[in-house]
């Protein structure tokens, strides 16, 4: 009995040891040629499918599509529905034109740190700012955390106050280490916003900053902060009521 | 647009005698796309107007033009398997597709810091100074603006692949197939419809930076 020579344990005596050796015939010439020829006709196939799987583009169509309108029969009626439709479209030009705002606006991309002014749809001047750090502050006790965030969304001027003296909220002692002050006098701090500040909502404001060398950065708690000359351009250019966007 | 599309009305208005079937639907049309331009305008979520006539791509908020982006190339892809085409590419055009998110996302790692126990002389937190955007956010050479219902917005700047070596490209080129046959064989393809937006280098970073969450999107016809 020939046993698999595989199955042998290390323990078998070498003399017990049968290797059984098994002979491959060697293809011939033609049998060769077929089994290349099949393996490029297998890559072909396997190419040709995979070109025609995916997605196929094509160039934006140029025309529009024709929508399929009932238009009444008669010359009158058709004449009517004309009006009706240039009235209707005249109304919603004007709607649409209403909503945007006109004159100056002031756009604030809080992610890469740019603010722009806007006049009529153009850039009148773009600026270097800093938005909000996003960074979350819990105090000692952790009972209390603040997310320092800049809002998404349209805001306007609410107001506007040369030489700002700054109310520090409760974060602020919070994160200097410092215990919140009871007394509300404590709070005023000056210098701290630059020379300008132009309040919009919820305590957010677009103003000045002693770290100039961070603009670009998001490092505040929320406000914008510009640097001088900036902050002087904006003031110029933004009377109260002036719409905000920041995205 | 709005000079567009009033255009569209000077045209229809032009025949003294009874107007044209088509000239009505062209009305008709713009009136469509006016009115769903008015309720993005009222609506509180930021939105992209895409205008292939105008090669522009503008980030709006409230009827407002936030951003201007350069499109220098527009095509549409549809999903096919086997030289099949599995979606019906129609209806893109002139409809609002919400809920615009980027792929791969942009990462919003926020630090979380634990104020120092008060005391009366204070404590100076150690805060480093923080990467810029252009560290912060790396943008890769392909993206994806996915919207809810199929549509998907591809960015790549021109001339992406030409500055790589061959074997980079070979690689790039094999995993961007497989990504694209993945999604188009599925049960149900990842995108009905593709848009194969061209940007620039800088405009297709700054879009991927700075896109607000559940942007919508419409796509103006030609006109």
């Amino acid at each position: 009995m020939i046993q698999d020579p595989f199955t042998l344990g290390e323990d078998t005596p070498p003399e017990r040891r049968r290797w059984v050796s098994v002979v491959v015939p060697k293809p011939s010439r033609g049998r060769r040629l077929a089994l290349l020829v099949g393996l490029v006709a297998l890559a072909a196939t396997v190419w040709i499918a995979a070109a025609g799987t995916g997605y196929a583009y094509s160039p934006a169509p140029t025309r529009a599509k024709v929508a399929v309108v009932d238009v009444p029969g008669d010359a009158a009626g058709a004449k009517r529905l004309q009006t009706k439709l240039q009235t209707q479209n005249k109304n919603l030009a004007a709607a649409l034109k209403k909503m945007a705002p006109s004159g100056t606006y002031v756009v604030v991309d809080q992610t890469q740190n740019r603010l722009y002014v806007m006049k009529d749809d153009d850039v009148a001047r773009t600026a270097v700012c800093s938005a909000g750090s996003g960074m979350v502050l819990k105090d000692s006790g952790g009972s209390r955390k603040w997310v320092f965030d800049t809002p998404r969304g349209v805001f306007k001027v609410r107001n506007k106050i040369a030489n700002p003296i700054w109310k520090k909220p409760d974060w602020a002692f919070v994160e200097e280490g410092k215990p919140v002050p009871k007394n509300p006098a404590d709070r005023f701090e000056s210098g701290t916003l630059g020379k300008y500040a132009l309040y919009l909502e919820d305590g957010y404001m677009i103003h000045g900053t002693l770290y100039t060398r961070l603009l670009g950065r998001s490092v505040t708690h929320g406000c914008i902060r510009l640097g001088p000359e900036d902050l002087q351009a904006v003031w110029d250019a933004a009377p109260i009521g002036t719409p905000v966007f920041i995205f | 647009m709005i000079a567009t599309l009033s255009a569209v009305v000077l045209l229809a208005a032009t025949p003294a005698a009874a107007p044209a079937a088509e000239d009505l639907a062209r009305l008709t049309a713009a009136n469509d796309l006016l009115t769903k331009q008015v309720a993005l305008a009222k609506g509180k979520e930021f939105y992209l107007l895409l205008d292939p006539s105008d090669q522009t791509l503008h980030l709006m908020l409230k009827g407002a033009l936030l951003q201007r982006y350069r499109v220098t190339g527009l095509e549409v892809g549809v999903p096919r398997v086997l030289y099949r085409t599995r979606a019906d590419a129609a209806d893109w055009e002139g409809r609002v597709w919400d809920g615009g998110r980027l792929d791969p996302a942009r990462p919003l790692d926020r630090v979380e810091v634990q104020a120092p126990p008060p005391t009366r002389e204070g404590t100076e937190l150690e805060v480093k100074v923080p990467p810029t955007p252009e560290e912060k956010y790396p943008v890769p050479s392909r993206y994806h603006i996915r919207f809810a219902g199929g549509l998907s917005i591809e960015v790549r700047p021109p001339g992406t692949d030409s500055k790589r070596g061959l074997w980079e490209r070979l690689t790039t080129g094999i995993g961007t197939w497989w990504a694209d046959a993945s999604a188009a064989v599925g049960s149900g393809p990842a995108d009905t419809v593709r848009l194969h937006v061209v940007l620039s280098k800088e405009d297709a970073a700054s879009l991927y930076r700075a896109l607000p969450p559940a942007t919508k999107l419409l796509v103006l016809p030609p006109g």
